[in-house]
């Protein structure tokens, strides 16, 4: 246990030092949310089904923070650490080899819940965001996003056939996921074409997940919670069939 | 009862034979190296034995372990440096170090290894502003930290300036006084000569000989040649002289082929009691490349560091 607390320490503290990746998972969230708080502030408005602007958002912004540390940090480091050789130095130690992955999860686990809560603080300082879900059903549906989204960075690191592949794949991955999905823009504003669009990306449903929650609705969720269980399983299956230590 | 036992082993990559059947023991305390050039097969059969790759055919131990199937096991144990590790850059040196020794119940400090190899003040840098000396002692410091009994390091000195390769050797050999088993790989054949108590010679998948580098040199027959320049020589007398085997004339050089103690004695005596004039003589002793040229029937290619089958 020692060596998983030492190891995700130790990968934290590293990702904590790239600056792409603390920028866009902690940064650049909470300037959205500055931005657009800045210019439509939180008074409940129809657009929004009656809910403040930055009560709709704030739930949103954090598929950003997933989108950043589970498509791109995550895969990222696996593969640059396999190209490294680091993976197969780690494998020439008394550790569990699982314990190296299980700790590259935990780090960017971590992340995500620094980003969401900065979000909440700077969110209830400067626009006295409301909080209106269920607790237990929040962290629940929270951990069922992330997880759903880190096994697809889990599913890239294993298929992509070296490190520059990897990334070529992250950023096709997470370039429109970011966008098209209501992570950064809301959805309300799309046209009906990139609705359609956003059907076939997964985020989307971590977006309307969490939104609905975190404003507890009412709404249907259970289309988001049979695709993020779906698109998790299917990762995870064909990663643990794929995945390799060193590549050839 | 050797510390590694290998019998058989074969390691096949589609179609290349990296591996074709190679056996040997590796003794409890003795420097054991593995030459040849690249493609020979080294990487392959220390990472079998490491465990780290899994043999397609053939039978590992290594202290009574199976390395492939009790790998946690025998980690406890052994210390490796692996060829090509390139570690995280934003990675400092004492954090590197920290996590390695969370690995291990009982590790050696490894402030007491940094002050060792000369790393202490290098302690708060990250990995990537080490220099590639500074960075392969980092290596060794992560393979001592488990106290190992058996030190593995693949091509160690690869890529490394004279300086920086002397001070490796020393370290090597400090390795065996505290009673450590070192097994080494190597593409230098001066290096395997200079440390290693036995030197197996491997190359196209096969182990070509296996000895202590003296026996090697002295069972493979080769000549020690004397060369110098010089006019109004004998030769067809010089050809009778003690230990003489062959002499060769190209242009005003000759070069004398023999054997035996007294060999270099007596082609000067000869040479003195002739009257000759000499210059720019010459005496050169086979060494482990000549050793191998002979076995193999091609020149050994040094200095190539890339390829690691």
């Amino acid at each position: 246990m020692k060596a998983v607390f030492e190891l995700t320490k130790i990968q934290f503290k590293v990702t904590l030092r790239n600056f792409m990746v603390t920028f866009f998972s902690i940064v650049f969230p909470t300037l959205m949310l500055l931005m657009f708080g800045g210019i439509y502030g939180n008074k409940p408005t129809p657009f929004f089904g009656g809910y403040g602007t930055i009560d709709v958002m704030l739930p949103s912004y954090i598929g950003i923070t997933i989108a950043v540390t589970g498509f791109m940090n995550l895969p990222l480091t696996i593969s640059e650490y396999r190209e490294r050789k680091i993976l197969k130095r780690f494998r020439a130690t008394p550790i569990k080899t699982y314990y190296i992955i299980v700790s590259q999860i935990i780090s960017n686990f971590i992340m995500v819940l620094f980003g969401l809560l900065v979000l909440v603080i700077v969110g209830k300082i400067v626009f006295n965001v409301h909080y209106l879900a269920n607790g237990p059903s929040f962290i629940l549906f929270l951990l069922l996003s992330i997880f759903s989204m880190f096994s697809i960075g889990f599913l890239i690191a294993s298929v992509a056939k070296n490190a520059s592949s990897a990334t070529a794949i992250a950023n096709l991955v997470y370039f429109p996921m970011l966008f098209l999905t209501g992570a950064t823009i809301p959805i309300e504003t799309f046209p009906k074409f990139m609705v359609k669009i956003s059907k076939f990306l997964p985020l989307t449903y971590v977006v309307h997940l969490l939104k609905n929650t975190w404003l507890g609705t009412g709404a249907s969720i259970r289309t988001d919670i049979i695709v993020l269980l779906s698109v998790m399983i299917v990762s995870f299956i064909i990663s643990l069939i794929t995945f390799k230590w060193e590549y050839d | 009862m050797g510390v590694i036992e290998v019998d058989g082993l074969k390691k096949f990559y589609g179609e290349v034979k990296a591996v074709d059947g190679v056996s040997f023991k590796v003794f409890k305390g003795e420097i054991f190296g593995m030459v040849g050039p690249n493609g020979a097969g080294k990487t392959t059969t220390i990472e079998c034995i490491e465990g780290l790759r899994k043999p397609d055919a053939g039978n590992i131990v290594v202290l009574g372990l199976n390395p492939y199937k009790e790998r946690e096991k025998l980690y406890k144990r052994i210390g490796v440096q692996l060829q090509e590790t390139n570690y995280d850059p934003r990675v400092k040196v004492w954090e590197i170090c920290e996590l390695f020794s969370s690995f291990y119940k009982n590790p050696i400090p490894y402030n007491s290894l940094l002050e060792r190899f000369d790393l202490l003040k290098k302690r708060n840098s990250f990995v990537s502003k080490l220099s590639g000396g500074q960075r392969q002692k980092l290596s060794i410091i992560l393979a001592l930290i488990p106290d190992p009994e058996i030190v593995f390091l693949d091509e160690l000195t690869t890529g490394l300036d004279p300086k920086a390769r002397r001070d490796m050797w020393e370290f090597v050999k400090n390795f065996k006084e505290e009673g450590r088993t070192v097994f080494l790989t190597t593409h230098y054949m001066e290096e395997a000569e200079y440390l290693c108590d036995r030197v197996l010679i491997m190359d196209g998948g096969r182990i070509v000989a296996l000895d202590t580098p003296e026996n090697l040199i002295k069972n493979s027959g080769i000549e020690n040649r004397i060369i110098f320049e010089g006019d109004g020589v004998n030769i067809e007398k010089l050809k009778e002289v003690k230990g003489v085997i062959d002499v060769k004339k190209l242009e005003r050089k000759i070069i004398v082929y023999g054997r035996g103690e007294n060999f270099v004695q007596s082609v000067i005596s000869f040479l003195n009691k002739e009257g000759v004039s000499y210059n720019n003589l010459n005496i050169k002793n086979p060494n482990l490349e000549d050793v191998f040229l002979k076995l193999t029937g091609h020149e050994f290619e040094e200095g190539k560091d890339e390829g690691s089958i």
